[in-house]
């Protein structure tokens, strides 16, 4: 486990953008993501947060600047997924595999050449399973599941991977309202018990000062951060009220 | 189902192998063969050995090859209707096999073999050409069935002015046989399979990741582009070395996959790939049992009902 507030990710002047001609959609972002530490960030649609957050995971290369994952830029492929990973909610849900497979994929950057699972990963499986309240529904087929169960499949695939940093592209998007609290919750849980850095996406602009320790916000291009109790006081979610 | 699927089809698979062999329509025991007595050059000894043998090395490994390779590529397209022959690997071996039968082309000491085998190896160098220049799976997937369209088309132009008799060979050969193989042929077969099959499943980790998209694959640290090329080569390797040896045989790849899902209810490839294989020549195997039948039409009686099940159950394509 790392020591609260040691630092996990590192952005250094990192200017974001997608596709060939690399569109700039976000201008330098200077951010620092400590162990402990729950960020929500928050964003119109289109403003660029998935964008932030795949380039964080290394899904999308950034236009420039840098992404340091514990000080260091250079990782393999397999070293960066057993350090950080994203949780998305959307994309592609294969229609023949179980709860428990989907979950115990989240092994795999532990896993030998022939993918095989340890008792060891299976503990951790069950652990995650547990965690997640999924135990009643382990062996369903994925797509089986409604939205919000399957919100919490996903998040229970990222526990198994025993990342640092969890970043998650709105994970309440389909959530109830107990469910979305419970899920803010677990994520303060995670975060303080397990020495974890966390970067949530999210619309839910009451849970993420709630539950939230700082809130990072994207507005036409530009990024500002402040802490979750200061924000709204200095004008950070000015955007919200239209 | 696990362990007792895996010994269930164990099982089918002796008894399948000992009528291959023994069943026929001249009938034989184990005493008429030579390693039990000194009938060595008799007419039992080399109906087995010359005929039944390589035979059913023929189906063993064309039932392994094109279930593996049907899975693969399943998995890597995402699509369960996708098998060895949509990367016109199919089509490039009967190209190379009209260019024989029906252009002259020679193709060295093997003829239809190696004009069958050539074919396949070209198209699929140029589908390898295509995957390392493109991350998309489904651009590969067009590219490969404008390739097949393509080369179907050039096959025709051969058709058009070939005399009556090479056509006749060159249609048998489309019906699919497991008695072409020779024993000169089955250590070429065997090897190719053996590689196909080493290259498939060192992908393992990246097929079981990469039903959930390549990007989910990423996140899990796995090297999706150099996953992506190990499936494709030995994919169709596999795909290739079946259609040179046996003609192009159909529906085993499309609808085997499916049966050992239906058995093992997993698609976690460490399970599903040895469990495809097994099906595949369990199928096969059945199929040759038919020997006056042609081969395709077995396959398809077969092969048609379980690919009809996939699409009304709506299994995999519903999204």
């Amino acid at each position: 486990m790392s020591d609260l507030n040691t630092m996990l990710l590192n952005c250094e002047n990192l200017v974001l953008g997608y596709g060939h001609e690399k569109t700039v959609v976000v201008t330098p972002v200077n951010f620092e993501l400590n162990a402990g530490d729950v960020v929500a960030l928050l964003g119109e649609n289109g403003s660029g947060k998935s964008t932030f957050l795949k380039t964080l995971c290394g899904l999308l290369q950034p236009v420039s600047g840098n992404v340091l994952l514990f000080g260091k830029s250079e990782w393999t492929a397999r070293e960066r997924a057993r350090f950080i990973t994203l949780v998305r909610m959307s994309g592609v849900t294969c229609d023949r595999m179980t709860v428990r497979e989907f979950v115990s994929l989240g092994r795999t950057p532990y896993a030998g050449i022939f993918d095989g699972r340890s008792k060891e990963d299976e503990s951790i499986v069950d652990e995650a399973i547990a965690l997640l309240d999924l135990e009643n529904f382990a062996s369903r087929w994925l797509t089986e599941l409604s939205d919000g169960e399957r919100s919490r499949v996903y998040l229970a695939q990222a526990v198994a991977q025993q990342v640092k940093v969890l970043l998650l592209d709105e994970p309440n998007a389909f959530l109830d309202i107990p469910r979305s609290r419970k899920l803010f919750k677990l994520l303060q849980k995670l975060a303080k018990e397990r020495g974890m850095g966390i970067l949530v996406s999210t619309h839910s602009v009451e849970y993420a000062e709630k539950y939230c320790d700082r809130i990072m916000v994207i507005e036409k291009g530009s990024v500002r951060t402040e802490s979750a109790k200061d924000a709204r006081a200095k004008g950070l979610l000015d955007w919200t009220e239209g | 189902m696990g362990k007792k699927g895996f010994a269930l089809l164990a099982v089918l698979i002796v008894v399948l192998a000992y009528l291959a062999l023994f069943n026929g329509a001249v009938g034989l025991s184990w005493s008429d063969l030579s390693f039990f007595s000194s009938h060595h050059d008799s007419v039992e000894s080399r109906i087995f050995w010359e005929i039944r043998v390589p035979r059913l090395v023929a189906a063993v490994l064309s039932g392994i090859s094109l279930a593996v390779a049907g899975l693969s590529l399943q998995t890597l397209f995402r699509n369960p209707l996708a098998g060895p022959f949509v990367l016109g690997i199919s089509s490039g071996a009967s190209l190379g096999v009209a260019l024989s039968l029906l252009a002259g082309f020679s193709f060295g000491h093997f003829g239809v073999l190696s004009g069958a085998a050539v074919g396949a190896l070209v198209v699929t160098s140029i589908v390898m050409f295509v995957a390392s220049r493109f991350e998309n799976t489904t651009i590969l997937l067009i590219v490969g069935l404008l390739m097949g369209y393509f080369i179907d088309a050039l096959v025709s132009l051969l058709i058009m002015g070939s005399d009556s008799e090479s056509l006749r060979v060159y249609v048998s050969w489309g019906m699919g046989s497991f008695s072409r193989l020779t024993f000169d042929g089955i250590w070429i077969f065997a090897l190719c399979t053996l590689v196909g099959l080493v290259l498939v499943s060192l992908s393992v980790r990246y097929l079981n990741a990469a039903r959930m998209g390549d990007d989910f694959a990423k996140n899990l640290g796995v090297n999706v582009r150099r996953g992506r090329v190990m499936v494709l080569l030995g994919a169709s390797l596999l795909a290739a070395a079946s259609t040179a040896f046996c003609g192009p045989v159909a529906f085993v790849g499309i609808a085997v996959p499916h049966l050992a899902f239906m058995l093992f209810k997993t698609s976690n490839h460490r399970v599903l790939m040895p469990a495809s294989a097994l099906c595949g020549v369990v199928l096969c195997l059945a199929a040759s049992q038919f020997s006056k039948i042609p081969l395709n039409a077995v396959l398809s009686l077969v092969g048609v009902p379980v690919v009809l099940w996939v699409i009304v159950r709506g299994g995999g394509i519903r999204k």
